[in-house]
C-alpha cells in the first residue's frame, strides 16, 4: 500500500515535470500567457507527487512496513520514533527523496511568489529550469535509486539505520537544513538560465534572487556548521572537521556561494562582472551536484556517506548537462555581458570584492582539488595515495588568512576609490585591536605564528565590523528610528555574519592549536590529570535499550559532575559504536571517550581524554552567521524591481544603509519611481 | 604599532619553535599519517588498535633518533604511498601543490593586468555641451 502510494507520487510528479515543462514550451511558442499560467500551475502537481510519496515513505517508517526494500534497511521496530522519522534520510534513495521534496517546495514558493508575473518569459523560463532539475530527480527515483522497491520476502524486522545515525539528535535536523541549502541554490540558477535565454541580462534578476539565494546560503551554512557539531559530538575522535569528501562537497558550493554573493554587489551597482557572477552561480548549483556524485556513488570514502549506489553515471552526465548548457548560453550570450564599466582603482570597494573573489576561488579550487586528487592520480599512473587534512590546512591557511585581513578592510573601503587618509582613519581602532590583542596573547604565552595571526586579524576584523554596526545604529538614532534597526538589511546583517565568521576562525585556530589529548588506563577510583583537568573514572554500567545495549563509563571532571562515554552495541553491527561525552565550557571542552572498556575479569578502562579551548564559539559563530544572514534578508521597505540600472536606486530614509551612504559617491543616477 | 605588531608575532613564531620533546615531535609525525583501518583520520587523531601501533612505533623510532623523513620513508615502504596524508612533492603527487599555485598565480597576474587596462582608459572627455546640459539640470 506504502510502495503503491509512494511509486504513485514520484510517477505523478515526474509525469507534472514533464507536462508543465511541454506547456510553459508552447506557450513561449506561442506567447500565449495563458498557457504559461498553466504551465506553471504543474507545480502543484509536483509538490503534491513529493508530498505524497515522502508522506507514504514516513507512514511505511512508522508502520514498519518492512515490504518496502528501504524501510526494512534504514527502519527497525526498536528504533526510537525520532530516528524512525529521520530514517527517510539515512540513506541514499530516501535522500533522493528528500531532496526533491524540498526542490518541489522550492518551485511552489518561487511560483507563487511571481504569480502576478506568470507570463512573463523571464519567470516561465526560470519555471523551466526548475522543472527540468525535478524531473532528473523524480527520474532517480524511478530508475536508479528508487526508494519504493518491494522485498518478495517481508522481513520480521528491520535493520534500524545506520548505528551512527542514531546516536544524536542532530540527525533529524542536520540534513534537512543542509538540503534546504543545497537545494536552494537551484532558484537563483534557474533565473540565471532564464536571464541567459531571454537576454535580459541587466541587473533585475539578480534583484529579484538575491532573498532566494541569501535564504540558501543561510541554511547551507548553518547546515555545514551543524554537521561539523553532529561530527563532534557522535563521531568521537574529538574533532569537528576532517576534510572528508563529503564535509568538502558541502563547502565547495559554500565557498563559490559566498564568493557570489559579494561579487554581485559589484554587478549591482557597478553593472561589471556579469559573466564571472552566472559562472559563480552555475558553479554552485553544478558543485551541489558534482558533491553529490563525489560523495554518492561510492567513488571517494567517507566517514559520512551511509549509501552508495548506482547513481553514480546518473549524476555525472546531468552535471556534465548543467556544466555543458551553462558554458553554451554565456558564449551564446557573450556579447550581451561585456561589462561597459571599468574599476578605476584596487584600494575600493570594488577591488576588495575582486581580491575576496580571486581567494574564495582559489579556496575553492584547492578543496575541490584536494577531494578529487587521489581519483586523478589513480587515473594518471595508477598510484593511489591519500590527500589528507595536513594538506588542506597547509594550503587553505593562507587564504584563510587574506581572506579575515580583507574582511577587515573591505567594510572601510568606498566605491571607486579610496585615499590614504580616510582608509587611516577608518582602520585606525581595528588596527589597534589587533595589535593590543596579539601583545596579550603574547605575553600570557599563547605561541605559534599561525594562531596569533589568527586571533590578531580576528581582532581586526572583529573590530571593523563592530564600528560598521556602531556607525550604523548612531545613524539610526540621528534619524529617530529605533537602535535595532541598525542591525537590520544587507550591509548591517552582513556585519553581523562578519562577527560570526570572526567567532569561528578564533575558535577554529585556538581548538587546532592549543588542544591537548591523551589516552589514561584508569582503575576504579584513579585520576588523571591533562591540561590542568583532572578526570576520574569510577565504574562502568551496562544498560539494554529496545535498540541497541550500552556500556558506559562513569567519569568524574574536576570532582564536579559525572560524564559517561559509552560504548554501544547494536544488533546488526559487528563493530561497538563508541559515544563520546562532552563536558562543553565557556573556555574550553573536556571531551571522554571510553576507548577500552575493561577486560573480562578486569576492572581497569582505557579512557580518552581530549581538551579543546573554545570550541562550544563554533556553534555559537554558526548561530551568529546564520541570524546576520536572516537579517541581511529581512524585507525591508519595498524595493522596485527595476530592470536596468547600473546602480540602484538609493532609497533615501532607509537608516540602515546611511554608513554605506556616507562612502559613497552616486555613480549613476538611476530613474526613480 | 606595526613595529610592536611585528615585535610580538616574531616573539610568539619563536617561542613555538624551541626544543621540542620526542612525544611532541612524534605526534606532529603522526598528524600526517593515515591511520589504516580508518577513513580520513590521522595516526594521531584515532583510537583504533592501528593507529595506536603506528604512533608507539613512530615514537620508537624518534627516541631511536631517527629523522621525520627517514620515519616517512620506512612507513611508506611498509604501507605503501597512501599511508601519507601529505602527498610527497615529487611525482604526480607534485601536481596537487604545485596546480593551486598556479592557478593563483595566473588570477592575481590576470588582476593585475585589467586594473592596467582599466587605468590606462583616457578620461572622459566632456564636451561644453555636456557641460551645459549639467548646468540647465542643476539650475531647474
Amino acid at each position: 500500500m506504502n510502495a503503491a502510494l509512494g511509486t504513485a507520487g514520484v510517477v505523478l510528479g515526474l509525469t507534472a515535470t514533464v507536462l508543465g515543462t511541454a506547456t510553459l514550451a508552447i506557450g513561449l511558442r506561442r506567447g500565449d500567457p495563458r498557457l504559461l499560467r498553466a504551465g506553471q500551475r504543474y507545480v502543484w502537481i509536483i509538490l503534491g507527487g513529493a508530498l505524497l510519496a515522502a508522506l507514504a515513505m514516513e507512514a511505511a517508517f512508522i508502520g514498519h512496513d518492512f515490504s518496502i526494500k528501504y524501510v526494512a534497511d534504514n527502519g527497525s521496530r526498536g528504533t526510537p520514533l525520532l530516528y524512525t522519522i529521520s530514517g527517510m534520510w539515512s540513506a541514499l534513495e530516501g535522500s533522493i527523496l528528500l531532496w526533491t521534496l524540498i526542490l518541489a517546495g522550492y518551485l511552489a514558493v518561487m511560483v507563487r511568489h511571481f504569480r502576478s508575473r506568470a507570463g512573463d518569459p523571464l519567470v516561465a523560463w526560470a519555471t523551466i529550469a526548475g522543472f527540468a532539475v525535478a524531473a532528473f530527480f523524480f527520474y532517480l527515483m524511478v530508475g536508479p535509486a528508487n526508494p519504493f522497491r518491494v522485498l518478495s520476502v517481508i522481513p520480521a524486522d528491520g535493520r534500524g539505520p545506520n548505528p551512527l545515525l542514531q546516536n544524536h539528535p542532530l540527525v533529524a535536523f542536520h540534513p534537512p537544513i543542509l538540503y534546504l541549502g543545497f537545494v536552494g541554490f537551484t532558484i537563483p540558477f534557474a533565473f540565471a538560465i532564464a536571464a541567459l535565454v531571454t537576454g535580459r541580462l541587466g541587473e533585475g534578476w539578480l534583484v529579484e534572487t538575491r532573498r532566494w539565494t541569501l535564504f540558501a546560503w543561510g541554511f547551507l551554512t548553518v547546515g555545514i556548521i551543524l554537521g561539523a557539531w553532529w561530527s563532534y559530538e557522535v563521531l568521537g575522535w574529538g574533532g569537528y572537521w576532517a576534510w572528508d569528501p563529503v564535509e568538502n562537497a558541502s563547502f565547495l558550493p559554500w565557498l563559490t556561494g559566498t564568493a557570489y554573493i559579494h561579487s554581485v554587489m559589484v554587478q549591482e551597482r557597478r553593472g561589471m562582472l556579469r559573466v564571472w557572477n552566472l559562472s559563480l552561480l552555475v558553479a554552485t548549483f553544478s558543485l551541489t551536484i558534482l558533491g553529490t556524485f563525489l560523495t554518492r556513488s561510492g567513488v571517494l570514502d567517507s566517514v559520512h556517506a551511509f549509501s552508495e549506489s548506482s547513481i553514480g553515471p546518473a549524476l555525472l552526465a546531468f552535471f556534465a548537462l548543467v556544466v555543458g548548457v551553462s558554458i553554451a548560453l554565456i558564449g551564446w550570450r557573450g556579447d550581451r555581458l561585456r561589462s561597459p564599466g571599468a574599476i578605476d582603482s584596487p584600494i575600493s570597494r570594488e577591488g576588495a570584492f575582486l581580491a575576496n573573489n580571486v581567494a574564495f576561488g582559489a579556496f575553492a579550487f584547492v578543496v575541490l582539488l584536494g577531494t578529487v586528487f587521489p581519483l586523478i592520480a589513480e587515473a594518471i599512473n595508477g598510484d593511489r595515495l591519500s590527500v589528507g587534512a595536513p594538506y588542506f590546512d597547509r594550503m587553505t591557511a593562507p587564504v584563510g588568512f587574506t581572506l579575515l585581513f580583507l574582511m577587515a578592510i573591505a567594510p572601510a573601503l568606498p566605491w571607486r576609490k579610496a585615499s590614504g587618509e580616510l582608509l587611516h582613519r577608518r582602520l585606525l581602532w581595528p588596527a589597534w585591536a589587533a595589535t593590543v590583542v596579539v601583545v596579550v596573547c603574547v605575553a600570557s604565552g599563547r605561541r605559534g605564528l599561525a594562531p596569533l595571526l589568527a586571533f590578531g586579524l580576528g581582532a581586526f576584523a572583529g573590530t571593523a565590523a563592530l564600528r560598521q554596526l556602531l556607525l550604523s545604529a548612531r545613524a539610526a538614532r540621528r534619524q529617530g528610528s529605533p537602535v535595532w534597526r541598525a542591525l537590520m538589511g544587507r550591509a548591517n546583517g552582513g556585519m553581523v555574519v562578519h562577527l560570526g565568521v570572526v567567532v569561528i576562525a578564533v575558535a577554529f585556530a585556538a581548538s587546532t592549536a592549543y588542544g591537548h589529548r591523551g589516552q589514561f588506563r584508569l582503575e576504579p577510583g584513579q585520576t588523571a590529570t591533562l591540561a590542568g583537568h583532572s578526570v576520574t573514572y569510577l565504574g562502568t554500567t551496562t544498560t539494554k535499550h529496545e535498540n541497541k545495549t550500552t556500556l558506559s563509563a562513569q567519569v568524574r571532571i574536576d570532582g564536579g559532575q559525572v560524564y559517561s562515554p559509552a560504548i554501544h552495541q547494536f544488533p546488526f553491527a559487528s563493530q561497538g559504536i563508541g559515544s563520546p561525552s562532552v563536558r562543553t565550557g565557556v573556555v574550553d571542552d573536556v571531551y571522554l571517550t571510553l576507548v577500552a572498556a575493561p577486560e573480562a575479569g578486569q576492572t581497569a578502562a582505557v579512557v580518552g581524554v581530549n581538551v579543546q579551548p573554545l570550541v562550544a564559539w563554533l556553534w555559537v559563530g554558526g548561530g551568529l552567521m546564520g541570524l546576520g544572514t536572516a537579517l541581511a534578508a529581512w524585507p525591508g521597505r519595498r524595493r522596485r524591481p527595476t530592470e536596468p540600472s547600473a546602480a540602484p536606486a538609493i532609497p533615501s530614509g532607509r537608516p540602515e544603509e546611511v554608513p554605506a551612504l556616507v562612502d559613497q559617491q552616486p555613480v549613476a543616477v538611476s530613474p526613480r519611481a | 604599532m606595526g613595529l610592536v605588531l611585528a615585535v610580538a608575532l616574531f616573539v610568539g613564531a619563536r617561542g613555538e619553535s624551541g626544543q621540542r620533546t620526542a612525544s611532541q615531535r612524534a605526534h606532529a609525525i603522526a598528524t600526517e599519517i593515515r591511520c589504516p583501518t580508518c577513513q580520513g583520520l590521522s595516526a594521531a587523531d584515532s583510537d583504533a588498535p592501528a593507529a595506536q601501533a603506528i604512533r608507539d612505533d613512530i615514537l620508537r623510532r624518534v627516541q631511536a633518533g631517527q629523522t621525520g623523513d627517514e620515519i616517512r620513508a620506512y612507513l611508506v615502504s611498509r604501507y605503501k604511498e597512501e599511508i601519507l596524508l601529505k602527498p610527497a612533492g615529487d611525482g604526480v603527487a607534485s601536481l596537487v601543490w604545485i596546480l593551486p599555485v598556479g592557478a593563483v598565480t595566473v588570477a592575481v597576474a590576470a588582476m593585475v593586468v585589467a586594473f592596467r587596462r582599466w587605468g590606462a582608459r583616457p578620461d572622459v572627455a566632456v564636451s561644453d555641451a555636456d557641460r551645459a546640459m549639467v548646468d540647465e539640470a542643476l539650475n531647474r
